[in-house]
C-alpha cells in the first residue's frame, strides 16, 4: 500500500522573493588536466584505480555517467560531457584522505529485531521501519535481489514491505543506490538510504556541495564493510567453485570465510583470502570499515549470533533507537567494541593508502 | 411478490380523463410547444468559452511543451518544425478538456466553438501543427441563431444571423509565474536551464575561469517552467511575477 | 372459308358494347375519353379501365386509393405524432413539402433491398402468404360501392365484406408460423388471442347497424340515413371504432406487432419489398374498415355533388370520409400507450363486448319504435 502524499505535488514557492533580477554565481573546481571535467575525474580517480564505485557521480545532469555492473565510465565523454564539473565536486575519492577507525559515536549497542528476519539482527530494517513510522522519512531505498542474486533498488514506503526476505540481507555486490537517489530526489520529501562506507562518504560530500540532498536525505545508515564485489565477477568466481548463486538464499562473511547458504540448508564456505583476485581496486585502498560518517553503522562483528552491532553516531539515530526500545521492537544486547576496533585496524593494515 | 394496487377510477372520471387526453392531443397538434432546433439550418448560440476544436497560433508558440505535459489524455504530441517544436493533437484521444489552453503561457492555443466535426478516417484525426494552425474547412448551412430563454417559460429566441465560430477570447486573468533561483546554493553549474529556455531568458557568463554568473531576465521569462522541470537539483522554482516585480512578500502558496 | 376476322371483330364489338354500357361517367374527362375511344385497340383498354367493376378494383376504392392511403397515411401518422409530441418528424426528403414523399422514398428503398429468406423459414408460405393476404383486402372492395360505381350489388354486401376482412388474421397467423422465429411465434400467439376478443364486438356492432337499417345493402343503408348513423347509435359507433383500432393493430392495441417488445412480431424476418407488403397489411385493413364505418355511420357517399367529376364525386366523398376517420385513428397513437395483452383481452371481453351489446339493444329499440 503506497500512500500518495499530496504534499509532493505542491509547487513550493519560497517566501522571500529576491531582487528584481535573479543572478547567482557559482564557483567551479580547478582543472588538473586540460580537458573536460570528466576527463579530470577519469585521470585522477578511475584510471588510478581508486574509484570505489559508489555511484555519487551519477549526479551528472546529462546522465552520461554509466553506473552499472562494471567500472564507472562515460562513453563518448569528449562530445557529450557538458563540462559542469559536478562529478568531480561530489566524488569522495577525487580529493582522497582515507578515513579509518571507529570514528565518533554516541553509543555502541547490539540489537536484535523481533519483527524482521535479516542478515543477523535485522537492525537496518528495524531502523528504517522506525524512521518510516516516526515520519522522519517518507521513502527508504533498500536493495533487493533477483533470482540470480543480482541487487536492485526498491523504494520502501511501508514497514510491512520489509517482511520480504529478498529485501533484507546482505548481497555483497555493488548496487545502484546513489543513482536511484539522484533519480528520485526531486520527487521525494524525505528519504533514508543504506550504503557501504564509500556511499556514505559520497553522500556526505554531495550534501556539502548540493544542500538539496542535506535537506532531503534525513537518514543514512552505514554497513560494516571490508570489501564489495562486482556481481558478474562474484557469480563467475562462485561458479568456478561449483556454487550456484541462483539456489542461494543467503550470503555472509564470517571469521574470514565467505559463506553461501542454499535454500536446502546446504552451506558452502570459501576463505576470503582466496577471493583476493576479484576484489575491485577501489576497495583495496579503502580503510573505512565502520562507515565513520553515517548516522548509524550496523554490522554483525562484535556481537552474539543473531545480534547486530550498532554504532549510533547522530541524534536522529539515537532518537530512532530510543523509539524502537520504547515500542519493544528490539532486544538489546552487549557489544564487544574491541572486536570491531580490531577489524578496523585490520582493514587499515590490508588496505594501505597510498599504495606501496 | 408485492402486488401494487391501483385504485380504479370511477367511470365518469375515466371518461373525463380520456376526453382530456384527446383534447390535449388536438391542442398540441394545432399549436405544438416545440423547442426543437432544426440543426444544420439553425444553430444554438454557444458561449464564448465553449470547449470545441483547438487552434494553434504558430507565431506565439514558444515550444515550452506545457500543453503536451498537462494533457490528461496524452493526446498532444510535439512535432519538430525548423528547430522548433509545435503541438499536434490526436483527436482520437483528445477529451476536449482545454487544459492545454489554460496552461499555455502565451495563448498560442486558442479555443473555438466548432464542435460538429467529421473526419474521413482515423488517420486524419491526428492533426499535425500545420493543420491545427489554419481555419478548418467548414460548410455552414445555418442562417438562424437560436437562443433559449430560461426565464419563466422555456422559450426560443430566433435571430437571423450567422454566428462566428472562431472566437477571439481574452485570456482570463490568472497568476503569472516566472522562474527564479530559489536555492542558488544547490546549483551545480550544469547550464541545462540556459540551454533549455525557449525564450533565451537565462544567460550565463564566466567572470573568471573558476566563477560563472547565471542570470534570469524576467522581461523575457514567460513562466513556462521548462527550466524548473529540467533542473536536476531544484535550484529554480516558480515565483509569482507581480510579487517578484514588487519585491514584496508573497503570502499565498499555489 | 370462315370469315375469321369478321367473327373476331364481331366478338370484340360485343365486348366493347358490354364494357361501354357500364362505364364511369366523368364529365371533365369526356372529350379525352371520346377521342381515345375512336382509336382501335386503345379504345378497348380505355373502355375496360372505365368499366365500373374494373374501375372499382383499379382506382376508387381499389388499388390506387390503397396506394394513396399507404403513401400519405404513414407520412401523416409520423408527422402528426411528432407534432403532438413536440418533435419534427420526417422532413429532409423534399423539405418544402414537409417530407411528404418520405414514404415513397422508403418504398423505393424496400424495392431495392435484398429479400432475405432465412434457412429455418417455410420458404413457400413465407413468400406466398404476404401476397395472398391481398385477397381478403381486395375482395371486399368489390362489395363496397362508391355511389353508382360498384362491382357487385348484394343485400348481404356489408356482412360479406366484414367476414372477408376477418380472414386477414388467418394469413398473419400463417406468416408467423412460416417465419419460424420466436418473436414471430409470440406475436402470432398474441394475435390469435386478440382475434376473438375484438372480432366478436366488431361483428355485433356491424350487425346492430345492419339491424337498424334492416338491410346489408350499402345502397339501402345510405338511403336510410336521414341523419348519419353515428347519431342514431353512438354506442355501436364507439364499439366499432375501438374494435377497428384493435383489428387494424393500431397503437394502443398493436400488441401482436409491438416493435419495441418483440420487433414487429410475425413480420420480424421479412425484408425488402415483402416487408413493405406486410407492413401495408395493417393500413389496408384500417382502410377497409374505415370505408365500412363511413358507409355505416357517416352516410357513405352522400354529399353535395361536384358537377364536373360526375360519378367520381361520390367516390371522392366516400374516400374523404374514410380518410378523415383514419386520420383520427392514427392520431390515437400519440395519445395512449400500448396495453398489455391481458389488459387488452380483459377490455375486449368485458367492456367492449358490453358496449356492442348495448349498441345492439339500442338498434333493436330504434327498430321497434320506428316500426
Amino acid at each position: 500500500m503506497n500512500k500518495v502524499d499530496v504534499k509532493l505535488w505542491k509547487i513550493p514557492i519560497p517566501e522571500k522573493p529576491p531582487e528584481c533580477r535573479f543572478d547567482w554565481t557559482k564557483e567551479r573546481p580547478e582543472r588538473v588536466e586540460r580537458c573536460k571535467y570528466f576527463g579530470n575525474l577519469k585521470a585522477v580517480v578511475i584510471d588510478k584505480g581508486i574509484c570505489s564505485h559508489c555511484g555519487t557521480c551519477y549526479i551528472c545532469p546529462v546522465r552520461g555517467i554509466v553506473v552499472e555492473d562494471k567500472p564507472i565510465d562515460f562513453p563518448n565523454w569528449r562530445k557529450d560531457c557538458i563540462d559542469c564539473g559536478a562529478c568531480i565536486r561530489v566524488c569522495p575519492r577525487y580529493d582522497y584522505t582515507p578515513l579509518n577507525g571507529l570514528g565518533e559515536y554516541i553509543e555502541a549497542v547490539a540489537g536484535k529485531s523481533k519483527r524482521f528476519k535479516g542478515q543477523d539482527g535485522a537492525m537496518v530494517s528495524e531502523f528504517m521501519a522506525g524512521a518510516l513510522e516516526m515520519g522522519i522519512i517518507d521513502v527508504a531505498l533498500f536493495v533487493a535481489r533477483d533470482e540470480e542474486f543480482k541487487p536492485y533498488v526498491v523504494h520502501i514506503t511501508d514497514p510491512d514491505q520489509l517482511k520480504d526476505e529478498r529485501i533484507t540481507g546482505t548481497k555483497y555486490s555493488f548496487a545502484s543506490v546513489m543513482p536511484e537517489l539522484h533519480d528520485s530526489i526531486k520527487h521525494v520529501r524525505a528519504v533514508g538510504i543504506i550504503g557501504t562506507p564509500c556511499m556514505i562518504s559520497g553522500l556526505r560530500k554531495l550534501q556539502k556541495v548540493v544542500p538539496l540532498y542535506k535537506q532531503k536525505v534525513k537518514l543514512a545508515i552505514g554497513l560494516f564493510c571490508t570489501e564489495n564485489f562486482y556481481h558478474w565477477q562474484l557469480k563467475e568466481f562462485l561458479e568456478g567453485r561449483g556454487i550456484d548463486l541462483r539456489k542461494a538464499v543467503k550470503t555472509d562473511i564470517k571469521k574470514g570465510n565467505f559463506i553461501v547458504t542454499y535454500d536446502t540448508g546446504e552451506e558452502f564456505s570459501i576463505p576470503v583470502k582466496e577471493m583476493e583476485e576479484i576484489v575491485p581496486d577501489g576497495c583495496k585502498v579503502c580503510q573505512d570499515f565502520s562507515a565513520v560518517e553515517a548516522d548509524a553503522s550496523v554490522g554483525s562483528v562484535g556481537s552474539k549470533k543473531g545480534f547486530s552491532s550498532v554504532l549510533i553516531r547522530s541524534e536522529t539515530a539515537k532518537e530512532i533507537f530510543e523509539y524502537l526500545k520504547e515500542k519493544d521492537y528490539i532486544e538489546v544486547g552487549e557489544v564487544k567494541i574491541d572486536v570491531i576496533k580490531r577489524l578496523c585496524d585490520y582493514k587499515v593494515k590490508i588496505h594501505p593508502y597510498p599504495k606501496g | 411478490m408485492v402486488r401494487i394496487k391501483v385504485e380504479k377510477p370511477k367511470v365518469h372520471k375515466s371518461v373525463a380523463l380520456h376526453i382530456k387526453a384527446i383534447t390535449t392531443a388536438f391542442k398540441e397538434a394545432i399549436s405544438p410547444g416545440t423547442i426543437t432546433i432544426h440543426y444544420p439550418r439553425e444553430r444554438r448560440k454557444l458561449p464564448d468559452n465553449f470547449r470545441g476544436l483547438l487552434q494553434l497560433d504558430k507565431e506565439k508558440c514558444i515550444n515550452c511543451f506545457r500543453c503536451a505535459h498537462i494533457c490528461p489524455a496524452n493526446a498532444i504530441q510535439m512535432y519538430q518544425r525548423e528547430n522548433k517544436y509545435y503541438p499536434g493533437i490526436d483527436y482520437t484521444k483528445c477529451i476536449l478538456c482545454h487544459f492545454c489552453v489554460d496552461s499555455c503561457p502565451t495563448a498560442a492555443l486558442k479555443p473555438s466553438k466548432i464542435h460538429d466535426v467529421a473526419f474521413a478516417s482515423l488517420s486524419t484525426m491526428v492533426l499535425p501543427p500545420e493543420e491545427l494552425a489554419g481555419e478548418p474547412e467548414m460548410w455552414r448551412e445555418d442562417t438562424v441563431t437560436v437562443e433559449y430563454d430560461f426565464d419563466g417559460d422555456l422559450k426560443m429566441i430566433k435571430r437571423k444571423e450567422v454566428e462566428n465560430l472562431i472566437v477571439e477570447v481574452e485570456k482570463p486573468k490568472r497568476p503569472e509565474f516566472v522562474a527564479g533561483a530559489a536555492f542558488p546554493e544547490n546549483c551545480i553549474a550544469c547550464r541545462i536551464c540556459v540551454n533549455s529556455c525557449p525564450q533565451n531568458a537565462i544567460t550565463f557568463k564566466l567572470q573568471d575561469l573558476q566563477t560563472m554568473v547565471l542570470e534570469i531576465d524576467f522581461e523575457k521569462c514567460t513562466g513556462c517552467m521548462v527550466c524548473i522541470r529540467n533542473c536536476p537539483t531544484q535550484t529554480l522554482l516558480p515565483f509569482r511575477r507581480e510579487e517578484v516585480l514588487k519585491g514584496g512578500e508573497s503570502d499565498e502558496q499555489g | 372459308m370462315v370469315d375469321v376476322s369478321g367473327i373476331v371483330s364481331g366478338i370484340v364489338e360485343k365486348i366493347f358494347a358490354a364494357l361501354t354500357a357500364n362505364m364511369v361517367n366523368i364529365p371533365i374527362l369526356e372529350p379525352l375519353i371520346n377521342k381515345l375511344l375512336q382509336i382501335p385497340l386503345v379504345n378497348l383498354v380505355v373502355a375496360f379501365i372505365l368499366w365500373k367493376p374494373a374501375f372499382v378494383i383499379l382506382f376508387v376504392p381499389g388499388l390506387l386509393a390503397v396506394t394513396v392511403v399507404l403513401l400519405i397515411m404513414i407520412w401523416w401518422e409520423r408527422k402528426l405524432t411528432a407534432r403532438i409530441q413536440w418533435r419534427v418528424g420526417p422532413k429532409e426528403v423534399s423539405r418544402r413539402t414537409g417530407g411528404i414523399i418520405q414514404t415513397l422514398a422508403d418504398g423505393m428503398r424496400y424495392m431495392f433491398q435484398e429479400v432475405i429468406i432465412h434457412r429455418d423459414a417455410h420458404k413457400l408460405y413465407f413468400l406466398q402468404l404476404p401476397i395472398l393476404s391481398f385477397i381478403p383486402v381486395l375482395l371486399p372492395i368489390l362489395l363496397i360501392p362508391a355511389g353508382t360505381i360498384y362491382a357487385i350489388r348484394s343485400p348481404y354486401a356489408i356482412q360479406i365484406a366484414v367476414a372477408l376482412t376477418a380472414l386477414l388474421p388467418i394469413f398473419i397467423l400463417g406468416i408467423g408460423w412460416s417465419a419460424n422465429n420466436r418473436f414471430a411465434f409470440i406475436g402470432t400467439v398474441r394475435e390469435a388471442f386478440l382475434y376473438v376478443a375484438y372480432e366478436i364486438p366488431l361483428m355485433i356492432a356491424v350487425l346492430s347497424m345492419v339491424l337498424l337499417y334492416k338491410s346489408g345493402d350499402p345502397f339501402v343503408i345510405v338511403e336510410k340515413q336521414w341523419i348519419p348513423g353515428i347519431f342514431m347509435n353512438p354506442i355501436a359507433f364507439i364499439a366499432f371504432l375501438i374494435g377497428m383500432v384493435m383489428a387494424a393493430g393500431r397503437l394502443p392495441f398493436d400488441i401482436s406487432e409491438a416493435d419495441q417488445e418483440i420487433a414487429f412480431g410475425p413480420f420480424v424476418e421479412y425484408s425488402g419489398i415483402i416487408f413493405g407488403l406486410v407492413m401495408g397489411i395493417a393500413y389496408e385493413k384500417l382502410y377497409l374498415l374505415s370505408l365500412i364505418a363511413a358507409i355505416l355511420f357517416f352516410g357513405g357517399w352522400s354529399g353535395p355533388e361536384i358537377a364536373f367529376l360526375g360519378e367520381l364525386s361520390y367516390a371522392i366523398w366516400l374516400f374523404l370520409k374514410a380518410f378523415v376517420l383514419m386520420g383520427f385513428i392514427v392520431m390515437v397513437r400519440a395519445i395512449y400507450g400500448r396495453y398489455r395483452l391481458d389488459q387488452a383481452l380483459k377490455f375486449g371481453w368485458s367492456s367492449l363486448l358490453t358496449f356492442s351489446l348495448i349498441g345492439f339493444f339500442i338498434s333493436a329499440g330504434w327498430v321497434i319504435w320506428l316500426g
